[in-house]
């Protein structure tokens, strides 16, 4: 089992970058989040493991998978999500 | 169909007594689509309605449970995120429900979403009101290898935490029983404010939580969003219900329905009519050729829309079920948002494909009251619902395919220009989207089946109904010569600029009772193919129903029903009166 504390340990040296730059199947650590009650609830909190399954065409939002979870975030906002890879 | 008036009004109002009286309330909370409507319906019996929260536009079911000797109404609140910060009118109820100070709580923890369900229960368990937790889908931890400590929670939280599998029903009575002991005692739980509610959640989560590493990727279905091959399966998804509905109900028409009632019901009928009354105009009006009463006021409603209504409904809510239809707004999102729409927008759009009330009132959880009006604008225009569907299918593709597959094409090309007319107009960006798309789940065919007869009742108080009555005027008037004069009246229009004979003005009349009426009292009047086609086109988009009309004047303003019924009358009119002269031009 992972805690958040060691999964972010094991990144601490990468660089980040927004999640708007995950390339289709890669994984990031989220490092910061905007204040937004849903995008916590959603479970795009600090130090939670994203990977991105799929970027919509059309320029549509990208599908995010956390935790369990698939999450569709509109790329603007994805943009303002900074993740670690 | 024992009563036809108050329907409607019955409904929405709320408070309805139920049988044996009502001891206090029982308030069902938790994350959307956790299963928590599973969860209702095995709570309560088939006395269930839909409610209509005061002063809002938003919809909850509510129902009798019964704990112990006692009756207890049990509401399911909409689900919710966050209780502080709800994100749409639906949420800011199911918080406002809470804040009525409920008897009890049941709260449906989802194993799967436990953070975010973790993060809501504690907002619940602040309030003090005695709560009762479900621990939901149970039965798919294992397989997920995911293991949840519900003793360690119990303890910590002080609150009754019990594992269930909302699908079967034993499990659940645990859930009553504990409810029956909660309610009435006096309750203080251990949980802290605002601040430290994610530190608790995530201390919380690490110590009852836990989850094997994962064979299978989370996001095996992922396939479903990408464009390859995610858009070809949606093509393919749609083209599917598409012939479905179209299929399943002309099969049902023709050799369920139809033999039915012509091979038997009306034989009787008739012989019954023939029997019991001797003045030509009573029997003219009851079984005359053209608008009998007994037999087209039976034959419409049952046995033409009623196959449709039945073969939609099943489609429809079986890709709710199945939980599809977010997928299809995801990779739909992108286009839509070209002409200011989010592409959840597509759900009442195809719910307009039913009905459009419903519709109408999907349009509820759309983000802004641009995208409402535009979407249930598009709807009025140029979605026909399924009665007016399983009459161009009855009546214009028995005549010509072609013709049949051009009316679905212009409406479709009319939905893209309208959205580009109307985004022209209100120049306004979509919000951000930001959602959660469900599990996929297989149907469970006991829950399918409860909500399509549900909405089969339905139609059949509010759709058919109506109709029999609208049939049983036009019998009369027709019989008295009134429906002629009024054709003589209109004839200008409906003959110089339509090219329909002079009787088709009764259809537009009619049309704005109900919209499969503008086509089908042209039945009997054997129009040719170009004629039928003309009468297609206006009855596409001609005024919606005055059910339509009253649902736009409640859930927006008396003016946007008015501009949309004037703007739908031109429409049609100068449409179909285009076509009609083309026709003639051509064949001239």
């Amino acid at each position: 089992m992972t805690t958040i504390a060691n999964r972010e340990t094991k990144h601490e040296s990468n660089t980040t970058d927004s999640l708007g730059t995950l390339l289709k199947g890669e994984e990031g650590i989220i490092h910061a989040v905007p204040e937004m009650g849903l995008l916590a609830s959603l479970g795009l909190r600090r130090g939670k493991k994203v990977r991105l399954v799929s970027k919509t065409p059309a320029h549509g939002p990208l599908v995010l998978s956390v935790d369990e979870r698939s999450v569709a975030i509109d790329r603007t906002l994805a943009e303002r999500i900074i993740v670690r890879r | 169909m024992s009563s036809h008036c108050g329907t409607r009004k019955r409904r929405y109002r709320r408070g309805k007594k139920f049988r044996g009286g009502i001891h206090g309330t029982v308030l069902l909370m938790g994350l959307p689509n956790v299963g928590k409507s599973a969860i209702f319906s095995r709570f309560t019996g088939l006395d269930v309605m839909v409610s209509n929260y005061f002063g809002t536009t938003v919809e909850f079911y509510e129902g009798p449970m019964r704990l112990g000797e006692k009756n207890y109404l049990l509401k399911d609140a909409p689900g919710i995120y966050n209780l502080e910060e709800p994100s749409d009118d639906a949420e800011r109820v199911a918080a406002k429900m809470l804040d009525e100070e409920p008897d009890a709580v049941v709260f449906v923890l989802d194993a799967l979403n436990f953070e975010s369900s973790l993060h809501l229960l504690l907002q619940v368990l602040e309030k003090n009101i005695p709560t009762v937790v479900a621990l939901n889908r149970s039965d798919l931890m294992r397989p997920r290898g995911i293991a949840i400590d519900h003793g360690l929670l119990q303890r910590r939280l002080g609150v009754n935490v019990l594992p269930t599998v909302a699908l079967r029903g034993n499990s659940l009575d645990v859930v009553k029983y504990a409810l029956e002991n909660a309610i009435g005692t006096k309750t203080e739980y251990d949980v802290p404010g605002p601040n430290k509610r994610w530190n608790l959640v995530e201390q919380l989560t690490s110590d009852a939580f836990r989850r094997e590493p994962k064979k299978e990727r989370s996001d095996k279905h992922g396939f479903l969003v990408k464009p390859w091959p995610g858009i070809p399966i949606a093509l393919a998804v749609l083209a599917l219900v598409f012939s479905f509905v179209i299929g399943f109900g002309m099969g049902l028409r023709q050799f369920v329905l139809l033999p039915f009632f012509r091979g038997f019901l009306f034989v009787h009928i008739e012989n019954a009519v023939e029997a019991l009354f001797t003045s030509e105009v009573l029997k003219n009006i009851l079984i005359g050729e053209d608008y009998g009463f007994l037999i087209k006021g039976i034959e419409w409603p049952f046995a033409l829309v009623l196959p449709y209504v039945i073969s939609f409904y099943a489609a429809m809510s079986l890709l709710e079920d199945v939980g599809y239809l977010p997928r299809l707004a995801v990779l739909l999102d992108g286009l839509f948002k070209k002409v200011g729409l989010n592409g959840s927008s597509i759900i009442p759009l195809l719910l307009g494909y039913g009905c459009g009330i419903p519709a109408i009132m999907a349009t509820r959880s759309l983000p802004s009251k641009k995208q409402r009006i535009s979407v249930a604008t598009m709807v009025c225009f140029a979605v026909p619902c399924v009665a007016q569907t399983g009459v161009f299918i009855a009546l214009v593709a028995a005549q010509s395919i072609p013709a049949f597959l051009a009316i679905f094409a212009i409406s479709i090309l009319a939905l893209v220009i309208i959205g580009v007319i109307l985004d022209k107009v209100n120049k306004q960006q979509a919000p951000p989207t930001l959602f959660e798309l469900p599990e996929l789940l297989w149907p469970k065919p006991k829950l399918l089946w409860k909500k399509i007869s549900f909405r089969i009742r339905h139609y059949l108080k509010d759709g058919a109904v109506p109709m029999v009555i609208a049939v049983a005027f036009v019998a009369v008037f027709y019989e008295l010569g009134a429906l002629q004069a009024l054709g003589r009246a209109a004839a200008p229009l409906v003959s110089g600029w339509l090219h329909l004979p002079e009787e088709a003005a009764t259809s537009l009349v009619l049309g704005i009772v109900r919209r499969e009426l503008t086509l089908v009292v042209l039945e009997p009047m054997g129009l040719s193919t170009v004629q039928f086609f003309t009468a297609s086109l206006v009855a596409l988009f001609y005024v919606p129903c005055i059910a339509m009309i009253a649902t736009l004047a409640k859930e927006f303003s008396i003016r946007t029903a008015v501009v949309i019924l004037v703007l739908t009358t031109v429409t049609a009119l100068f449409l179909g009166g285009l076509f009609a002269q083309m026709a003639a031009l051509i064949t001239a």
